[in-house]
């Protein structure tokens, strides 16, 4: 089928974490379409072994999303018809930062890929746009989005997405679509596995808080970029295109799994086994949150446990990914146990 | 631990065991009244073989009472030609295919099982299960036929196979096919037979083969891991070896102390393998209406998720065939009566399970993956956690569950009363305790 291959891409945020995982994806695509890439940092000089693409393939465009000059030029030099918007700062930014490069450069990025007569515009939304502190079970794309947001991050990701959505315009050949993808991990990713061989290391792993019956979503990084395939090709395919336009979809690993089983397993394949768990249940956990992230305060040190962390932990924030699998053909095919393993690997490697 | 001890140590068994015993009404109660003396003998065999089935059959409502009785028996009987190891092969192949030919005689009857086979009764008496046979409806005559007919020839294969005689089943797909021909067969036709009396959504049949297949699956999966001990002792065995072989040289290596460990983890893994059938099982309960049929499906696959906790991770499996108690038994076979408390007993279990696993199982996180995935399709099923302004999504299994907890709620008046009349009775009896005791005072 010709009409939906990829001939050019660009990748804005390509140099991040899940960045380096789309350019692995596209360019496992026969034929292999050009691909660019777009981001304030350049590419890592060393590449972890996890990946098998060819940097010298790939062309960097270096520049501000915010600054239309920067972005235009990208597009026109690389002539790509599929733009991949997965450029977002990392939680626990400033406020500043979130506005600046969710909102700001969303909004430029729509506006020149437009002008520029791209084709498709796929942004990477986030499944947290629905968080709003409430337990998420089986959600689908008909949850609302809060009108109280959860913090700052999810808020600015709420209206980048909704920008991205409104600008869906077929009848002027602009098409776009949103992927909410829900807890990222793999090799790149400095927060989920880091985070908690870093608890692992505290020696804090034998304590579990919560009774453990809560249900998450981990996505492999390496999914969520197929994902982003998917939703590429769907939208170049006139056939298709129309179902898929314009529209949000929930991006899992499709294996919702209880928060401390996936920790321990990080754990274990760590070679890290507590013979004894001590558990705190959740108000009890939350007190404690609040005492340590006083004494913090007087000490002026990183609280370890704060009652926003203890409520993250003990919350249902799981997904129904049917219309993906049925709209998009996703499927992921990397299982948890091999995403766990691939990003201990990459840790491993000390990049 | 003596019963009576086990009981009082266990009130909620008890008061179940109480109201089942004194104040649940059983369903359909005229039928015995009525049935000829040929009749009342099949039912005599039935209690014979096997008395819990014969319990939850006679409930059964008129239309399929004794179609599932003569089916039940018919296996029976090829069971027991199949299981008698007096009997040559030579003679016991031909029986077996030609099983189902049998039924169209006048009558038929077989006494070359040896003299200590408890079930050959069924055989030597076969002519009277023959004149019920060809008195029922001739759709009815015809699955049981027809099951017959698979599951004989079936038998006999694996008589012949002598790899299979030699060294078990090896992969997990042999372990599922032969679970097929054992059980999956038997929900086929009893499943044919629901929906041709109407008792069961029409779908149920043609169009989710592997609904029915993972019943029985469910069922006959969760007794071969529990028998492990009386199977080796009988010089058989029906774990996979694909699975085994993953923590021990030889089958009966766990049985040896030091490998205590190891076979915990492949108990554990069979119980995985095992779990994956429960999806199936929920979505075939919420497509059952009539009252004793739905009973009938339930009572089996709670007593299984029953059993599998308790087989999950339990040394005790290597040397005995463990065995939920009589207690926890009457408090299934209240609860089951609706969906929703289907649903609760498994979600209870299947949270017992999650608890016990250690991390160092090679199964952890896969049980843990399973266990996750019913919870998330229980949840689909109901859709209770909506937040305000979400429709429930019109799926198959939503709309199958709504016209089910109708069905429910008939009965959870019947359940209200038997609590009504529980804590009357139980509030009279403490009154005239008291009573007696300040009198004599």
């Amino acid at each position: 089928m010709s009409s939906n291959e990829i001939q050019s891409v660009l990748l804005i945020g390509g140099a991040g974490f899940l960045g380096l995982h789309l350019i692995q994806q596209f360019s496992e695509l026969k034929p292999q379409p050009k691909i660019h890439v777009f981001d304030v940092r350049p590419l890592p000089d060393r590449i972890s072994k996890q990946f098998s693409f060819i940097p010298s393939e790939i062309t960097f465009h270096q520049g501000d999303l915010t600054s239309p000059a920067d972005v235009r030029k990208a597009i026109e030099t690389s002539g790509a018809e599929i733009v991949v918007h997965s450029a977002s700062p990392m939680h626990g930014n400033s406020q500043e930062i979130y506005e600046k490069v969710n909102v700001k450069g969303t909004k430029n990025l729509l506006t020149v890929s437009k002008q520029c007569r791209v084709k498709a515009v796929v942004y990477t939304s986030s499944a947290g746009v629905i968080f709003n502190g409430q337990d998420v079970h089986n959600a689908d794309e008909t949850w609302p989005i809060p009108e109280v947001p959860m913090d700052g991050y999810n808020e600015t990701k709420a209206i980048a997405e909704e920008m991205v959505l409104s600008a869906n315009d077929p009848e002027d050949d602009f098409l776009t679509i949103a992927l909410r993808p829900a807890g990222i991990f793999g090799p790149g990713d400095r927060q989920l596995v880091p985070g908690l061989r870093q608890v692992a290391k505290l020696g804090q792993s034998k304590f579990q808080i919560g009774d453990n019956n809560n249900l998450f979503d981990w996505t492999y990084a390496g999914n969520v970029a197929d994902a982003h395939v998917l939703a590429a090709q769907k939208l170049l395919d006139p056939s298709s295109a129309k179902g898929v336009s314009g529209e949000a979809f929930f991006i899992t690993n499709d294996t919702p799994t209880y928060f401390w089983a996936l920790a321990r397993t990080v754990w274990k394949a760590d070679g890290h086994i507590d013979k004894r768990v001590i558990v705190l249940n959740r108000p009890l956990a939350i007190a404690a949150g609040y005492l340590s992230q006083f004494f913090s305060k007087l000490l002026k040190k990183e609280p370890g446990l704060t009652p926003f962390r203890v409520k993250i932990v003990c919350a249902y924030r799981y997904h129904n990914i049917s219309k993906a699998k049925e709209l998009l053909g996703y499927q992921p095919a990397v299982d948890i146990e091999e995403g766990i393993k691939r990003t201990l690997k990459w840790m491993d490697e000390g990049l | 631990m003596g019963k009576v001890a086990q009981l009082l140590s266990h009130p909620l068994e008890l008061k179940a065991a109480l109201k089942l015993k004194y104040l649940r009404k059983p369903l359909n109660p005229d039928a015995v009244a009525k049935q000829s003396a040929n009749l009342t003998e099949c039912y005599k065999l039935l209690t014979l073989t096997s008395r819990s089935f014969a319990a939850v059959i006679m409930e059964l409502d008129t239309e399929l009472r004794n179609a599932v009785m003569i089916f039940y028996l018919v296996l029976r009987a090829l069971d027991t030609v199949e299981d008698d190891m007096t009997i040559d092969p030579k003679i016991k192949v031909p029986i077996l295919r030609e099983f189902d030919s049998k039924l169209d005689l006048e009558s038929w009857s077989f006494d070359g099982n040896g003299p200590n086979e408890k079930d050959r009764a069924v055989l030597v008496e076969f002519p009277c299960i023959l004149e019920e046979y060809h008195k029922l409806k001739p759709e009815y005559q015809l699955v049981i036929k027809e099951i017959t007919g698979k599951m004989g020839n079936g038998m006999a294969d694996y008589i012949l196979d002598e790899n299979f005689n030699l060294n078990g089943l090896q992969t997990v797909s042999d372990y599922d096919l032969y679970c097929h021909y054992v059980a999956g067969l038997v929900g086929d036709g009893l499943t044919q037979l629901l929906v041709l009396a109407g008792f069961g959504s029409k779908d149920l049949y043609e169009e989710n083969v592997h609904l029915y297949e993972d019943m029985g699956l469910f069922l006959q999966k969760t007794n071969i891991i529990r028998d492990y001990a009386e199977d080796l002792a009988d010089g058989r065995s029906f774990w996979p070896k694909e699975i085994w072989s993953l923590y021990a040289k030889n089958l009966s290596d766990f049985a040896k102390p030091e490998n205590t460990q190891q076979g915990i983890f492949c108990i554990n893994h069979l119980v995985l393998n095992a779990m994956t059938h429960i999806e199936s099982v929920l979505h075939y309960l919420a497509s059952v209406h009539e009252q004793s049929s739905f009973q009938f499906c339930a009572i089996p696959q709670v007593m299984a998720i029953a059993t599998l906790s308790l087989v999950f991770a339990n040394p005790r499996v290597m040397h005995e065939n463990v065995k939920i108690r009589k207690g926890t038994t009457c408090y299934l076979i209240l609860k089951s009566r609706t969906l929703r408390g289907c649903v609760e007993i498994f979600q209870y279990y299947l949270r017992d399970i999650k608890k016990r696993i250690t991390v160092e199982d090679p199964s952890y996180l896969k049980i843990n993956i399973q266990i996750a995935k019913i919870e998330q399709y229980i949840e689909s099923m109901y859709q209770e956690q909506l937040p305000l302004g979400v429709k429930p999504k019109d799926t198959l299994i939503y709309k199958k569950v709504l016209d089910r907890t109708e069905d429910d709620a008939k009965v959870t008046l019947i359940e209200e009363e038997e609590e009504f009349k529980f804590n009357l009775s139980f509030t009279m009896l403490l009154t005239i305790v008291a009573a007696v005791y300040f009198y004599s005072k």
